[in-house]
C-alpha cells in the first residue's frame, strides 16, 4: 500500500472543467513529463513532444524549492499566462501551480500548500428555505393586489389565473435555466441557490415599480418620475449579476464587467433612439401618474405660472428648428451636387 | 392624417364626424386614389368608350330628360375652357398628380385648387406644370398665386396667347342667392379618365365650418379637384374641392368670392420659382390670428358637470359629439365630449393644419374604490399622444404643474380653497412654416380620489402668441361649481 508520509507531492491532470482527471503521487525527483514512454508521466496530447518538461529540486538537493525546466518542443509551457523559458530551471511556489501544456493542464500540488476552507453544502441545516418562502409570498401578494387593482370589481376568476399560475411558472423557468448554467458549469443544478437569489431582487423591483412613480407624484417631481425606467433597468441588471456571480464565483471582475458593459450599451442604444425620436432622453414627454389626492405633498401655483413656462419651450423649439434647417439645407445642396 | 391618442384607455369608435373620411379631390400617387388609377389603367380604352357610348346614348336621349340636356349644354358651353392640371415629375415627365382647372379673365388665367398645385409649389425645382385641354392640346402653366386657406390656385399659361379667345367661366351674381336644391354642375376629369360632368344639388354652406365651404350634393372623385360647379346657366358658384368618403353624395365646393379675391391679389403677380413656405406660412399666420381671436371670443359652454366648469366650446364652427359608458359596465363609468373643426388646412399629402380639437372626460369610479380609479385615473393621461419628431413637426416640448384654479368670484382671504389641477402644455414646432406650433394642453383634476374630469385641448398651426393666449383661456375654463365639502 502506499503511504502518505512517502508522497513528496501530488501532481493531477486536470480536465476543462476544473476536475482532476488524473492524479499522481510523486514519490521521487525529478518527474518527467511528455508523450514518450520512458516519460515519469505519460501525457496522450500531440501538442507536447516527446520529453516536454521536467520538475526537479531546485539546486538538485532534496528538501529545497522545486523547479520547473522545459525542455526542447514547439509549444512550450505557460505558467500563470506566461510562457516559460526554455533550459532554465523556474522555481514554482511552494502552494504549488498550474501549468498549461499543449491542451494538457498539469495542476502540482506541494505539501505546503494552503487549503481553501470547507465549503457550505447548498441546502443543509443552518441554510433554511424559511426567508426564501417568505420573500415568495411577499412577492406573490404584491403582484396580487397590483392585478386586482387592475381587474374591475366582480371579475371572473379566470382573470386570475395568468397571475396566480403564470407567476409561479414563471420564476421556475428563470431559476431553472440559471440552475442549468449551473450545471454546466459546476455540475450542480442549484436551482434553490438561484431562487434564493431572484425572489428578494423581483420584489425588490416590484417595489420600485409600484411605489417610486407615486412618491415622484406625490412630490411632484417630474424629473425623479422619469428616472423610474432607468432604476428599473439597473436593478434587472444587478439581478442578473447577482445571478451571474452566484454561477461564475471564480470570475467576480469579469462579470461585473460584462453585466455592466451591457447595462450601458442598453441605456446608450435607449437613450439615443430616445434622443432621434423625442429630442430627449425620457420616453414620455411629461408625468403621467397623478399623485393620490391625500397623498398630494406638493403645493400648486396660478395657472399664469404654467403659461409663463412656454417661452423657454419655445426657445429650445426655435433651436431645434433652425437645427432641421441647417440640415435640409445641408440635404438639398447634397441634392444638387447629385 | 395621424390618428391622434384621445382622452383615456376607454377609447371611443371614431365618431361620425372625423374628418379623416374627407377626401381631398386630387388623383394621383396621394394614398387612396393611385390605388384605383392603376386598376383602371388596362382597361382604359374601355372605359373610353363606355364614357363615348353613354355620350351618345345621352344625345340620343336628350329629349327624354330637360336635366341630362341641360348637362350636356353646360358642357357645350364650358368645353373649351375647362382643362385638365397636370403636375408632371421634371426628371421623367410622368404625372405625380392631376387635378381639373376652368379659365376666368378671357382665358389669361387659370384657377385650380391649392393641393392640385401643392407639389410645384413646394418644389418648384422637382416638378412643373401642364396644362391639357378638351381637345388635347397641352401647354406649361406658371403659379401665379394661391390661397392655401380656401385651398385655390391662380397659374396663367406660360405662352399668354395659348389659351386666349376661349372665353372665361362666367360669374353668378353674387345678389342672386341660389336656393337650396337647385341643380347644379361639376366639372372635371375624374381620376384621369376623361372629362365629365357631375350633376347635384345646391344645398347651401356646410353649417359650423369656420371657413365658408358650399355642401354640394352630387358625387365627385378624385381628379376633379379645381373644376367649376355651375348652375342652370354656366355660371361660376364654387370649385370643386373635397368629398366625404363616409357618405354618399356629400361634397363639398370652395364658393366664388374668395376664387374672385385671389384673382384680384394675384393677376398681375410674378410666377412663383423658390418652395412657397414663406408665403404658407404668411398665410397661415393670418389664419390663425382670426381663428384664434373668433375663438377666444366665445365664452365656453358647460359639460353638464356637478361640481366642476369644464371647457367646451361653442358649436359656432366646431362640432362636438359625445358619449358614455353602459350602465352594465362595473368597471369606471365616464362621459366623453370630442369637439372638432371640420375646416383644416391642407397643405401637403402629409400635414394639415389651422384647426383646434378640445375634448374632455368626466370619471366617476365610486364603485372601483381609490387604488383602482386612481391606476384607471393615471393610465387615462398616460394614454395621450403627444407626436414624436417627424419630417414637418419637431419633437414636443413641455411643461407641467399643478395648477389651482380660484373660486368663480375670486379668491380673496377665507375664501374656499381653489380646484387643484394637474396642467401640462406641449408643443412643437412646425420645422418649414416657420412661427406656427401645435399646442397641447392635458389638465386633470386632483381634488377627489374617487372622480375626477381631464381635458384636452390641441391648436395646430398657432403663433406663440397665439398659443399662450389659447392655453391660458383653456385652463381658464376649469373651476368648481361646488367644492366636494360644500356638496356634503
Amino acid at each position: 500500500m502506499d503511504r502518505a508520509q512517502d508522497r513528496l507531492a501530488l501532481i493531477e491532470i486536470v480536465e476543462r472543467e476544473g476536475h482532476p482527471a488524473r492524479r499522481v503521487d510523486v514519490r521521487a525527483w525529478p518527474v518527467t513529463l511528455g508523450r514518450a514512454l520512458d516519460n515519469d508521466i505519460v501525457l496522450d496530447d500531440p501538442h507536447l513532444a516527446a520529453h516536454h518538461a521536467q520538475l526537479e529540486p531546485q539546486g538538485g538537493a532534496a528538501g529545497g524549492a522545486i523547479a520547473l525546466r522545459v525542455l526542447d518542443s514547439r509549444n512550450g509551457v505557460r505558467l500563470a499566462g506566461r510562457a516559460v523559458p526554455a533550459h532554465t530551471p523556474l522555481p514554482l511556489p511552494a502552494a504549488g501551480a498550474l501549468l498549461q501544456m499543449g491542451t494538457t493542464r498539469v495542476r502540482l500540488r506541494l505539501p505546503g500548500e494552503v487549503l481553501a476552507p470547507e465549503r457550505q453544502l447548498a441546502g443543509h441545516a443552518g441554510d433554511t428555505l424559511t426567508p426564501t418562502l417568505l420573500t415568495g409570498a411577499a412577492l406573490m401578494g404584491l403582484l396580487c393586489a397590483q392585478h386586482a387593482v387592475g381587474l374591475d370589481p366582480g371579475a371572473d376568476f379566470s382573470a386570475w389565473l395568468p397571475t396566480l399560475f403564470g407567476l409561479p411558472l414563471a420564476v421556475m423557468v428563470w431559476c431553472g435555466l440559471w440552475a442549468l448554467l449551473s450545471q454546466l458549469l459546476h455540475h450542480h443544478f442549484d436551482f434553490s441557490g438561484h431562487l434564493r437569489i431572484a425572489l428578494p431582487w423581483m420584489l425588490g423591483l416590484g417595489l420600485l415599480e409600484a411605489l417610486w412613480p407615486q412618491a415622484a407624484a406625490a412630490l411632484n417631481a417630474p424629473a425623479g418620475w422619469q428616472l423610474s425606467p432607468a432604476l428599473e433597468a439597473l436593478g434587472a441588471a444587478l439581478l442578473v449579476h447577482a445571478h451571474w456571480r452566484h454561477a461564475l464565483p471564480k470570475r467576480p471582475r469579469a462579470v461585473s464587467a460584462a453585466v455592466a458593459g451591457l447595462l450601458l450599451l442598453g441605456g446608450g442604444i435607449s437613450v439615443a433612439s430616445s434622443l432621434r425620436a423625442n429630442d430627449s432622453p425620457y420616453r414620455t414627454p411629461y408625468m403621467s401618474t397623478l399623485p393620490l389626492p391625500a397623498l398630494r405633498l406638493a403645493g400648486t401655483v396660478p395657472a399664469a405660472t404654467l403659461v409663463q413656462d412656454m417661452a423657454p419651450l419655445a426657445a429650445r423649439l426655435a433651436q431645434r428648428v433652425k437645427k432641421a434647417r441647417e440640415e435640409d439645407r445641408d440635404d438639398s445642396d447634397a441634392a444638387v451636387e447629385d | 392624417m395621424q390618428s391622434r391618442g384621445l382622452l383615456a384607455f376607454p377609447r371611443a369608435a371614431p365618431c361620425a364626424a372625423a374628418f379623416s373620411a374627407l377626401m381631398i379631390l386630387l388623383a394621383g400617387p396621394p394614398p387612396a386614389a393611385w390605388a384605383a388609377a392603376p386598376a383602371a389603367r388596362p382597361s382604359v380604352e374601355a372605359t373610353r368608350a363606355t364614357t363615348a357610348a353613354r355620350a351618345s346614348t345621352a344625345a340620343a336621349g336628350s329629349a327624354e330628360a330637360a336635366p341630362a340636356g341641360a348637362g350636356q349644354r353646360i358642357y357645350e358651353r364650358s368645353r373649351p375652357r375647362l382643362l385638365q392640371v397636370r403636375t408632371l415629375l421634371k426628371t421623367q415627365d410622368s404625372q405625380a398628380s392631376v387635378g381639373s382647372g376652368f379659365l376666368v379673365e378671357d382665358g389669361s388665367l387659370l384657377v385650380t385648387n391649392y393641393h392640385v398645385v401643392s407639389q410645384f409649389a413646394l418644389q418648384p425645382n422637382r416638378h412643373r406644370l401642364v396644362y391639357v385641354t378638351v381637345d388635347g392640346s397641352q401647354g406649361a402653366l406658371q403659379l401665379l398665386a394661391f390661397d392655401v386657406v380656401h385651398d385655390l390656385a391662380l397659374l396663367r399659361p406660360a405662352d399668354p396667347a395659348a389659351l386666349t379667345g376661349r372665353g372665361a367661366i362666367a360669374w353668378r351674381p353674387a345678389r342672386e342667392a341660389l336656393p337650396r336644391g337647385a341643380r347644379i354642375f361639376s366639372l372635371g376629369n375624374p381620376l384621369d379618365v376623361g372629362f365629365a360632368v357631375a350633376e347635384g344639388s345646391y344645398n347651401g354652406p356646410v353649417e359650423r365650418s369656420f371657413l365658408e365651404t358650399l355642401f354640394f350634393g352630387g358625387s365627385l372623385s378624385p381628379g376633379m379637384s379645381g373644376g367649376p360647379a355651375l348652375d342652370d346657366q354656366g355660371r361660376l358658384i364654387g370649385v370643386n374641392v373635397a368629398a366625404r368618403r363616409d357618405g354618399e353624395q356629400v361634397s363639398f365646393l370652395v364658393p366664388a368670392a374668395p376664387v374672385r379675391a385671389l384673382i384680384e391679389r394675384g393677376r398681375s403677380a410674378r410666377p412663383l420659382t423658390t418652395p412657397a413656405w414663406p408665403e404658407i406660412t404668411r398665410q397661415l399666420l393670418q389664419h390663425e390670428a382670426l381663428l384664434t381671436e373668433s375663438f377666444m371670443a366665445q365664452p365656453w359652454r358647460s359639460a353638464g358637470h356637478a361640481r366642476y366648469t369644464i371647457p367646451v366650446p361653442q358649436e359656432t364652427f366646431m362640432r362636438c359629439w359625445g358619449r358614455g359608458s353602459t350602465q352594465a359596465e362595473r368597471g369606471l363609468q365616464f362621459e366623453r365630449g370630442d369637439c372638432e373643426m371640420d375646416s383644416r388646412i391642407y397643405i401637403n399629402a402629409s400635414l394639415l393644419t389651422g384647426y383646434f380639437t378640445v375634448r374632455h372626460e368626466t370619471y366617476d369610479g365610486r364603485t372601483l374604490g381609490a387604488l383602482r380609479f386612481a391606476d384607471r385615473y393615471s393610465a387615462s393621461l398616460r394614454n395621450e399622444f403627444m407626436g414624436r419628431n417627424d419630417r414637418h413637426l419637431t419633437a414636443p416640448q413641455c411643461a407641467e404643474r399643478l395648477i389651482e384654479q380660484p373660486p368663480r368670484g375670486g379668491g380673496g382671504p377665507g375664501a374656499a380653497p381653489g380646484l387643484p389641477l394637474k396642467a401640462v402644455i406641449c408643443l412643437r414646432a412646425y420645422k418649414k412654416l416657420e412661427g406656427l406650433h401645435d399646442l397641447s394642453v392635458l389638465v386633470a383634476t386632483l381634488d377627489d380620489s374617487q372622480a375626477g374630469a381631464q381635458g384636452r385641448f390641441d391648436a395646430h398651426g398657432v403663433s406663440f402668441a397665439s398659443a399662450q393666449k389659447l392655453a391660458q383661456h383653456y385652463l381658464d375654463g376649469y373651476a368648481w361649481i361646488a367644492p366636494k365639502t360644500a356638496s356634503r
